[in-house]
C-alpha cells in the first residue's frame, strides 16, 4: 500500500470512528458512579464458616444472595463486585439510608434453633437447666445469666472443646480486649459489628494500633457460642447483654421456607408484626422431635420448683447472626408430643413492620453462605455528588484550552494538528466510555484529564523531532517521516509503561481508583490511535499543500537550539546536591512532622456537611461534644457550592446511629444546605488498602525495570529506579512537609507519576541509545550531553504539556481531586527534574567504568591537556539506522523517502560520516568511497581530526571483543562485518 | 515509617558522594547501595531489629540514617578501593 493510500486509508478510518462515536454519545447514557449521582458503597470482609469454607464459589454464592436482597430493595443498577480474594463492594446508587443498607444486604441471616434451658451456661461454667437464675424461666431473654460482652468472653473462654456435628463453627474464635476497660474490640463498623475473628491476628487488628501492645486476645473453642439478648422493637443503640450456651443447633435455617411477613392476629395474639414461616420435610420431622423432647422434660420438670405448671414450661431459642431474636416457651400440656412443623412456625416479639419485612426478605433469599465484616462503608449525597461532576467537567474543560494554547502556541500548524486529534481522541474516548461502560466516577475523571495531556506528550515527542530534522537540513516532507519514525519507539516506550502501571493499580486497587486506572489504560492506548496515526496521517496528506511548504510553520523557522548546550555531567554535582538538600529538609520533615494519613489508611469516619449558618469550627465542635464527640477534628472547607459555611469532620469509626444522631444535631441547629456526606473505614480495610499500595509500587517498580532492562540493557534500568525512588520519596516528603492527607488518591498518583516520571527519562534515554553508536569515539558523559542537549526541550516540553491538565484539577477540581492533583504536581516536578539531572548522570558515572569507556575517557584527556570537553567539539556523528532497517536495500545514499532526496546539508553528512579516516597507530581504515550520485557535490575537505570525535566502530568494541581460539583477536574483517551489519551500517 | 525515613537519609546523603572520587565499589551505584542499606540496617540494628511505626518515627528516628549511611558508603569505598588496587582499571593503565 502506498503511502497516499495508507494515509487516505486512516483518515476514513477516523471519520468512521467519529460518525460512529457521535452516534453512540448520543444514543447511550453514561454511566456514573456514586461519588458522582450520590448513593451508599460498603465494602465488606468476608469469612468462612463451618458449612462454607471461604473460596471462590461461596463468594459467588455470598454475591448471588446479596444481588436478590437489593432487588427486594428495588435499586436501579446496583454494583456488587468482588475485590481481591475476600473482599466484596457493594455500590447502591441513590440509597440515601446507610443504615437500611447495612442491615439489608450484608445481614448473614443465619437462622439457628436452640434448645434452651440444656445449654445456657450458668456462671460456674456448667449448665443447669432447672436454675432459673442461669436460664431465666419465665423471662428467658431478660432475666438468667445474662452479662456484658466482657464477661461473656471470659466465661466461655474457659470453656473446654466440645466439637460435635450439630455445632455451628468447627474452629475457635478469638476475641481481642481491653482487660483494662473490660471493652471488647469488634471488626466492622455500622449496626454490623462482628465480635470474634478466626485468627488471634485478626483479632488484634480490631485493636488500635496505640493501644494494640495492651489488648489481651481470649480464645473461645467450638463448643461454645455467645449470643446477644433479644433486642426491644426499633432500638438504634444495641444493649451490652449477652448469652454464653453450648453450641448445640437442633434446627438451621435452611430447614425453614416461605418466610414471610405477618401480624400476629391469633389466639392471643397482639397484632404485632411478625414473620411466619413453613418447615421443610427434613425441618417438620426435627422440629418435632425437639419440641417433644422439651415438653417432654417440661412434664418432668413440674414440681421440682415450683407448683405452677408454667414455671416448668421450657423454651427453645431462635437466633439469627449471634442475635437471639426470640425465645418462646413450649406449653407441655398443650403440646406433649411436640408441635406437629405442618403449619409451620412463626418468629415474634420486638419487631416493627419494616424490621419484620427486613428479615422476612433475608430469609427469603437465603442465608450468606459467608459472613461478613463491614469493613468500610460511606455515603454521598447526590447533591455533592452532582457539585463534583461539574468540577470536574469544568478542570477537564480548563485542561484542554490550556493543552491546546500550548500546543498552537509551540508548534503552530503542527499544534492545530495536534489539538484537532486532542479534540478526536477526547470524542472517541467519551464514546468508548459509554460503549463498554466504564462507570465514570471522580476519579476517572482524572485520569481522563490526565490522559489528554498523554495525548499531546505523544505529539511533541514527533514535532520535536520532525522540527529537529528540519533543522537539520531535511525537507519538510522528509522531516517529518523521519520524525514520525523516529520519534515512535520512545512514545511507544513510555506509554507501554502507563499502560502496565495501570494495569498494576487496576488489579491491587480499591473501587475507587480502579475507576482511574481503567480510564487512564483507556486513554493511553486510545490516545496512541489518535497522536500518531491519524496526526501522521493527515500531515501526510497534507504534504503538498502550501502550508507545509514554510519550516515557520511548523516552528522550526529558527536555527538548530544551542540555547540548551550545557555541560550537564559538569555540574551534575551541583544538581546532585539540590536533590540532595530538598531530600534531607524532607526527611527531617518526615521525622519531625510525620505523614497525615487520611482514614483510608488510619480507619475512621469522615463526615461532610455543608450548614445554612455561617458558623466557625468552635460552634460546630461544640455540638459534637454535646453529642459525645468531643475529639472529633474539625476543618473548615473552602469548597464551592450550596452552604453558607460547609466542614470536614473526623472522628473514630461510627456506628450508622452515632453518625445519624451528630448529624441531626447539626441539622438542628444549623440547617443542611443538602444531605450529608460521610465516610467510615474499619482498620481491616486500612490495613488492605496500606498493603495493596505497598505492593502496587513495588510491582510497578519491578515491572518498570524489567522492561527497561529488555527494551535497553540492564544498566539503564538502575538509574530508572533511582530517579523513580527519588520521585516517591520527595513527594511523600513535600506531603509531610506541608501536613497534606494521604488517600487512595494519593497512591493512585504516586504509581501515576512512576508512568509520568519515566516518560522523561525514556525520551533521554531513548537518544543516549542512539547516539551511542553514531559517536564511537566519544566519552559517555559527552554522549550524554549531546543527548541531553538534543532533547532537553521536548522534556520540558512534555512535562509542562503534562502539568497543565494537573493544575486544572489543583484549581478547578474540587475538594476530592485536589490532594490528588497536589500529589502529580509534585510528581511531575521532580520527575522531570530526576529524568535529566538525576538519571542521566548515574547512568554516565556508571557507564563511564566500563573499560572501554574509561579508555576512551583517558585517550581524550591524554590529548586534551588531562580534560575531557563536555562535548564532542569537530567531527560529525556518524549516521546509524536503526536496527529494523539493515535489511533494506537499496543506494547508500538514498533518502529514507525515495520521493524527496536529499538535502545539500544531509548529503555532505552523509558522504563525511563515509570517510572516516584511520586514527590511533594506523588501526582504522578508510572506508571505501561510495559512488556518489551524479548530482552529488565533489568530495567535501575532511575535517580536522579532533581526538573527542567520532573514530572507528573497531576502536570502540576491540576492548570488550571475543579472542579467537587462538588467542588472537578476531580479524576485523569478520568483526567489522558483523558489526557492520548488527548497526545497519554500509556496506 | 521508621524504614521510609531511614530510606529517605540515605538516599539523601548518597547524592553528596558524588563529591567524592568514584572509587565505589559499582561506583555510584554501589555508593548508592551502601547508603541506603547501610542506613536501613544501622536503623535496624539501633532498634532492636523492628521498625518504628507511624507514630513512633521522630526526628531521632531520621537521625538514626546517618551513621549507618555514612558507614555503608565508607564499607563500599574501601571495597573500590582494594579491588582497584588489585585490578587497576583498564583507563588508567592506558593512561
Amino acid at each position: 500500500m502506498t503511502d497516499r493510500r495508507r494515509n487516505l486509508f486512516v483518515l476514513l478510518l477516523v471519520l468512521g470512528l467519529l460518525i460512529a462515536s457521535a452516534g453512540v454519545i448520543a444514543t447511550k447514557p453514561t454511566k456514573q458512579g456514586l461519588d458522582l449521582q450520590g448513593g451508599v458503597e460498603l465494602n465488606y470482609q468476608a469469612q468462612g464458616t463451618k458449612t462454607s469454607p471461604l473460596n471462590a464459589d461461596s463468594l459467588s454464592r455470598s454475591i448471588d444472595v446479596m444481588r436478590k436482597r437489593i432487588d427486594q430493595l428495588g435499586v436501579a443498577e446496583p454494583e456488587i463486585q468482588r475485590n481481591g480474594n475476600n473482599q466484596i463492594t457493594v455500590a447502591l446508587p441513590n440509597v440515601s439510608n446507610l443504615q437500611e443498607a447495612i442491615q439489608q444486604v450484608g445481614t448473614v441471616a443465619q437462622l439457628e434453633f436452640y434448645d434452651w434451658e440444656p445449654n445456657v451456661i450458668g456462671p460456674d461454667g456448667k449448665t443447669d437447666p432447672e436454675n432459673p437464675n442461669v436460664t431465666g424461666q419465665h423471662d428467658a431473654n431478660a432475666t438468667g445469666n445474662v452479662m456484658t460482652l466482657y464477661n461473656a468472653v471470659v466465661l466461655a473462654s474457659k470453656q473446654p472443646e466440645r466439637l460435635k456435628p450439630d455445632d455451628s463453627r468447627e474452629d475457635s474464635l478469638f476475641y481481642a480486649v481491653d482487660p483494662a476497660k473490660k471493652h471488647v474490640f469488634g471488626s466492622g463498623t455500622g449496626g454490623s459489628v462482628r465480635y470474634g475473628a478466626e485468627t488471634k491476628a485478626q483479632a488484634l487488628l480490631n485493636v488500635p494500633k496505640a493501644i494494640r501492645a495492651k489488648a489481651k486476645v481470649y480464645e473461645v473453642k467450638p463448643g461454645t457460642v455467645i449470643l446477644r439478648t433479644e433486642q426491644a422493637a426499633g432500638v438504634k443503640t444495641k444493649t451490652d447483654t449477652w448469652y454464653v450456651l453450648q453450641d448445640n443447633v437442633a434446627l438451621r435455617g435452611q430447614d425453614i421456607k416461605d418466610p414471610e411477613q405477618q401480624f400476629d392476629s391469633g389466639t392471643g395474639g397482639d397484632g404485632a408484626p411478625n414473620v411466619t414461616f413453613q418447615f421443610t420435610s427434613k425441618g417438620q420431622k426435627i422440629w418435632q422431635k425437639v419440641t417433644r423432647e422439651i415438653a417432654d422434660r417440661g412434664s418432668r420438670a413440674l414440681g421440682i420448683g415450683s407448683s405452677d405448671p408454667a414455671d416448668s414450661n421450657q423454651h427453645f431459642a431462635i437466633a439469627l447472626d449471634d442475635e437471639l431474636v426470640s425465645i418462646p416457651y413450649i406449653d407441655w400440656r398443650k403440646n406433649s408430643d411436640g408441635i406437629d412443623g405442618s403449619n409451620g412456625s412463626e418468629i415474634s416479639g420486638g419487631f416493627t413492620i419494616k424490621s419484620a419485612q427486613a428479615l422476612a426478605n433475608v430469609l427469603k433469599t437465603g442465608a450468606l453462605p459467608l459472613k461478613l465484616n463491614l469493613i468500610a462503608s460511606s455515603q454521598v449525597s447526590a447533591t455533592l455528588g452532582r457539585e463534583a461532576l461539574h468540577q470536574g467537567l469544568i478542570a477537564g474543560i480548563v485542561g484542554f484550552i490550556v493543552v491546546a494554547l500550548f500546543l498552537l502556541a509551540f508548534y503552530r500548524l503542527l499544534g492545530v494538528i495536534a489539538v484537532v486529534a486532542m479534540a478526536v481522541y477526547a470524542l472517541y474516548f467519551y464514546a468508548l466510555i459509554k460503549l463498554v461502560p466504564v462507570t465514570l466516577t471522580l476519579p476517572g475523571i482524572a485520569g481522563l484529564i490526565l490522559t489528554l495531556g498523554v495525548a499531546a506528550d505523544a505529539n511533541i515527542v514527533i514535532f520535536e523531532r520532525v522540527k529537529e530534522e528540519i533543522r537539520g537540513g531535511r525537507s519538510i516532507m522528509a522531516g517529518i517521516a523521519t520524525g514520525y519514525k523516529k520519534g515512535l519507539s520512545a512514545i511507544i516506550d513510555a506509554n507501554v509503561v502507563t499502560i502496565m502501571v495501570a494495569f498494576i493499580l487496576f488489579v491491587l486497587a480499591t473501587a475507587e481508583v480502579k475507576g482511574f486506572a481503567l480510564t487512564l489504560g483507556l486513554g493511553v492506548i486510545v490516545s496512541l490511535f489518535t497522536a500518531v496515526l491519524a496526526t501522521q496521517a493527515i500531515l501526510g496528506t497534507m504534504g503538498k499543500s502550501r502550508l507545509l511548504s514554510n519550516p515557520s510553520a511548523l516552528g522550526a523557522g529558527g536555527e538548530k537550539g544551542d540555547r540548551f548546550r550545557i555541560d550537564y555531567m559538569g555540574y551534575s554535582k551541583w544538581f546532585f546536591s539540590f536533590s540532595g538538600v530538598i531530600l534531607l529538609v524532607c526527611a527531617l520533615a518526615l521525622g519531625s512532622k510525620g505523614i497525615n494519613f487520611g482514614i483510608d489508611f488510619e480507619s475512621g469516619t469522615r463526615i461532610n456537611v455543608a450548614l445554612n449558618k455561617n458558623v466557625d469550627e468552635d460552634a460546630v465542635r461544640s455540638v459534637l461534644s454535646a453529642n459525645g464527640e468531643g475529639d472529633a477534628k474539625v476543618q473548615k472547607v473552602t469548597a464551592k457550592g450550596a452552604g453558607a459555611s460547609k466542614f470536614q469532620i473526623s472522628t473514630a469509626t461510627l456506628k450508622p446511629a452515632q453518625q445519624a444522631r451528630i448529624t441531626n444535631a447539626l441539622q438542628s441547629k444549623y440547617g443542611f444546605a443538602h444531605a450529608s456526606d460521610s465516610s467510615t473505614i474499619g482498620p481491616t480495610f486500612g490495613q488492605t488498602i496500606a498493603k495493596s499500595a505497598i505492593i502496587a509500587i513495588i510491582a510497578s517498580l519491578l515491572v518498570i525495570s524489567a522492561y527497561i532492562a529488555l527494551r535497553f540493557e540492564p544498566k539503564y534500568a538502575v538509574p530508572v529506579l533511582i530517579a523513580l525512588m527519588h520521585d516517591i520519596l520527595i513527594t511523600a516528603g513535600v506531603y509531610a512537609l506541608f501536613g497534606q492527607e494521604v488517600t487512595t488518591a494519593t497512591v493512585a498518583a504516586l504509581l501515576t507519576i512512576l508512568g509520568f516520571s519515566l516518560y522523561d527519562t525514556i525520551i533521554v534515554f531513548d537518544r543516549i541509545r542512539e547516539n551511542v553508536p553514531r559517536m564511537p569515539r566519544a566519552a559517555f558523559s559527552q554522549i550524554v550531553n549531546r543527548s541531553m542537549s538534543e532533547v532537553v526541550v521536548r522534556s520540558l516540553a512534555t512535562s509542562f504539556c503534562s502539568g497543565l491538565p494537573v493544575l486544572a484539577l489543583l484549581l478547578f477540581g474540587g475538594e476530592t481531586l485536589k490532594a490528588f492533583a497536589f500529589a502529580l504536581l509534585v510528581g511531575t516536578i521532580s520527575g522531570t527534574y530526576s529524568s535529566v539531572f538525576i538519571a542521566g548522570p548515574v547512568l554516565t558515572a556508571w557507564k563511564e567504568r566500563e573499560p572501554v569507556y574509561r579508555r576512551r575517557h583517558a585517550s581524550i584527556a591524554a590529548e586534551n591537556g588531562g580534560v575531557v570537553p563536555a562535548f564532542a567539539t569537530a567531527g560529525a556523528a556518524i549516521e546509524v539506522a536503526p536496527k529494523q532497517r539493515a535489511r533494506r536495500s537499496g543506494r547508500l545514499t538514498a533518502p529514507e523517502d525515495p520521493d524527496m532526496g536529499v538535502s545539500r546539508e544531509e548529503f555532505d553528512e552523509m558522504v563525511r560520516d563515509l570517510h572516516v579516516e584511520p586514527v590511533r597507530g594506523g588501526k582504522g581504515a578508510a572506508v571505501a568511497e561510495p559512488k556518489a550520485r551524479p548530482t552529488a557535490p565533489p568530495k567535501p575537505q575532511r575535517p580536522k581530526l579532533d581526538p573527542s570525535a567520532d573514530a572507528l566502530p573497531e576502536d570502540v568494541v576491540m576492548p570488550d571483543r571475543p579472542e579467537t581460539a587462538t588467542g588472537k583477536p578476531k580479524t576485523r574483517s569478520s568483526a567489522a562485518a558483523k558489526r557492520r551489519s548488527k548497526h545497519g551500517r554500509p556496506r | 515509617m521508621g524504614a521510609l525515613a531511614w530510606t529517605m537519609m540515605g538516599l539523601a546523603l548518597w547524592h553528596f558522594t558524588i563529591f567524592i572520587p568514584d572509587h565505589f565499589w559499582a561506583g555510584i551505584v554501589g555508593a548508592f547501595l551502601g547508603s541506603v542499606l547501610g542506613a536501613i540496617l544501622f536503623g535496624l540494628i539501633v532498634n532492636g531489629f523492628s521498625v518504628p511505626g507511624q507514630h513512633a518515627t521522630d526526628l531521632g528516628t531520621v537521625l538514626e540514617a546517618v551513621p549507618g549511611a555514612i558507614i555503608g558508603v565508607a564499607v563500599v569505598y574501601v571495597i573500590g578501593l582494594r579491588r582497584e588496587a588489585k585490578n587497576p582499571p583498564l583507563g588508567e593503565l592506558a593512561a
